[in-house]
């Protein structure tokens, strides 16, 4: 046991007296201050007891010194400590814990096959991290597991997150070009633009060709005798033709801001969330920004703009640039960067039940060259 | 303990000593306390009775056979 200093207060007639008889019982004094009322003592706190004893002075504890005022102050302020000690323990947890594996790659089969072997690894959410040693003994496991598939992976800690970088392995195939093939029509059309690198031109532009004809072939000829066998290569751009409808409603609806703000907290979890407090808009707008994310509950704080629906009615000539338009998007969803759309022609126009049908034809460029093989005859 | 005591006895191979500076005196060593006033003190050591005069002493500390005090420092003697 650690023996305790204390400061005690001392009021005699005789000083001397006092520290004669300290000397007599043994009673060690650490340090003497002499005060206006008397002296001023550090002692041993085993000791006080024997000063009681003399009875020519008055000895009164004044204050606790060491081990005990430590847990005097300890008792004092437990709740501060408790407090403390809980937030290092939350703090240790939160900075020693990891609640997701991202896995970066755009192959998807490379994703689930990188992050089945890092979860067989103990690389999965909610688990302990890893020191540095581990994780690059786990890399080089999945590598070896799977030699083939991945040619380099790296584990980067980021916060309370696994992120996992992925390089695929690839293996070139032999290429299997075929040894004769021509390029034919996938659509009827007047042909606009021909590029070819081998092969030989059957049409010239502006020369109108069917579906399944022959635009590139394969067979180089020379004074009608076959020389030959080519894998023709090369685009044919071709006009083509669409008749094209849509549909578009007069009356629309509208949202405008009220200017009326709510706060919220949103719960967010494998695409279900939930609000903390109940929403008391009606219909509204939402902005959200992500705050923390705990064992996969994604928290964000969410600012509700209050909105007003408004119907409004478009004219004839507006419904019909939106259907146009509409027409002009079905259409180039499908167009590559060269391939555009050259001219649209309305058909037909009626309006029925606050609805606007009308029906388009319009004459797009097009690549409609396809390579298709042939076996050639010896 | 054993380590402690042996290297005590090395470090402080003295059986007292008597040591002034500015208006301190320190002695070591003593066995009893015979008188401690305001303007003298006797202190009973080994093989000798030491007397200090002077004005104003006073205890800083005190322990069984070391104490510090303090004051005008006139005169000492062996007894």
């Amino acid at each position: 046991m650690i023996d305790s200093y204390i400061w005690v207060e001392v009021k005699t007639t005789n000083n001397e007296r006092f520290f004669l008889k300290c000397q007599e019982i043994q009673v060690f004094l650490y340090d003497v201050i002499k005060e206006k009322e008397g002296l001023k003592i550090k002692i041993l706190e085993k000791d006080y007891k024997k000063l009681q004893k003399i009875w020519f002075i008055k000895v009164k504890k004044i204050q606790d010194l060491g081990w005990k005022a430590i847990k005097e102050k300890a008792k004092k302020y437990r709740v501060y400590l408790i407090s403390l000690f809980i937030g290092l323990v939350f703090l240790y947890v939160i900075s020693h814990i990891i609640l997701s594996v991202e896995v970066i790659h755009s192959n998807q089969d490379i994703r689930f096959l990188v992050t089945n072997a890092l979860n067989e690894k103990g690389i999965k959410k909610n688990t302990w991290k890893k020191d540095y040693q581990e994780i690059e003994k786990i890399k080089q496991e999945v590598l070896d597991m799977y030699p083939e598939d991945l040619e380099w992976l790296e584990i980067e800690t980021k916060g309370m997150k696994y992120i996992v970088r992925v390089e695929e392995r690839k293996i070139e195939n032999e290429k299997n070009e075929p040894q004769a093939c021509n390029i034919v029509a996938t659509k009827d059309g007047i042909i606009k633009e021909m590029i070819y690198q081998s092969g030989e031109a059957v049409y010239k532009r502006n020369d109108s060709v069917k579906k399944g004809d022959i635009l590139i072939s394969g067979t180089i000829k020379k004074d009608e005798e076959t020389k030959k066998m080519v894998c023709a290569t090369g685009s044919v751009y071709a006009e083509v033709w669409y008749q094209v409808s849509a549909s578009i409603p007069l009356t629309y609806e509208t949202s405008e801001r009220t200017g009326k703000v709510r706060w919220n907290i949103k719960a967010k979890n494998n695409g279900f969330h939930d609000f903390l407090f109940k929403s008391r808009l009606e219909n509204y707008e939402e902005d959200a920004t992500s705050l923390v994310t705990l064992f996969g509950t994604e928290f964000l704080f969410v600012k509700q703009y209050e909105t007003t629906l408004n119907t409004l009615t478009m004219s004839e000539s507006e419904a019909l640039d939106k259907a146009l338009l509409s027409v002009d998007e079905k259409i180039s969803l499908t167009l590559d960067e060269k391939e555009e759309i050259i001219a649209k022609k309305v058909l037909k126009k009626e309006i029925n039940n606050s609805t606007m049908n009308v029906e388009v034809f319009v004459s797009v460029l097009e690549q409609i060259g396809e390579r298709q093989e042939f076996v050639a005859e010896e | 303990m054993h380590i402690y005591k042996t290297i005590k006895n090395f470090l402080i191979d003295q059986e007292y000593y008597i040591d002034f500076w500015q208006e301190n005196i320190h002695i070591y060593g003593f066995k009893k306390i015979d008188a401690l006033q305001e303007n003298r003190a006797v202190f009973v050591l080994e093989n000798f009775t030491l007397e200090i005069l002077g004005n104003d002493f006073r205890v800083l500390k005190l322990t069984n056979k070391e104490i510090l005090l303090h004051g005008n420092l006139k005169e000492m003697r062996v007894l």
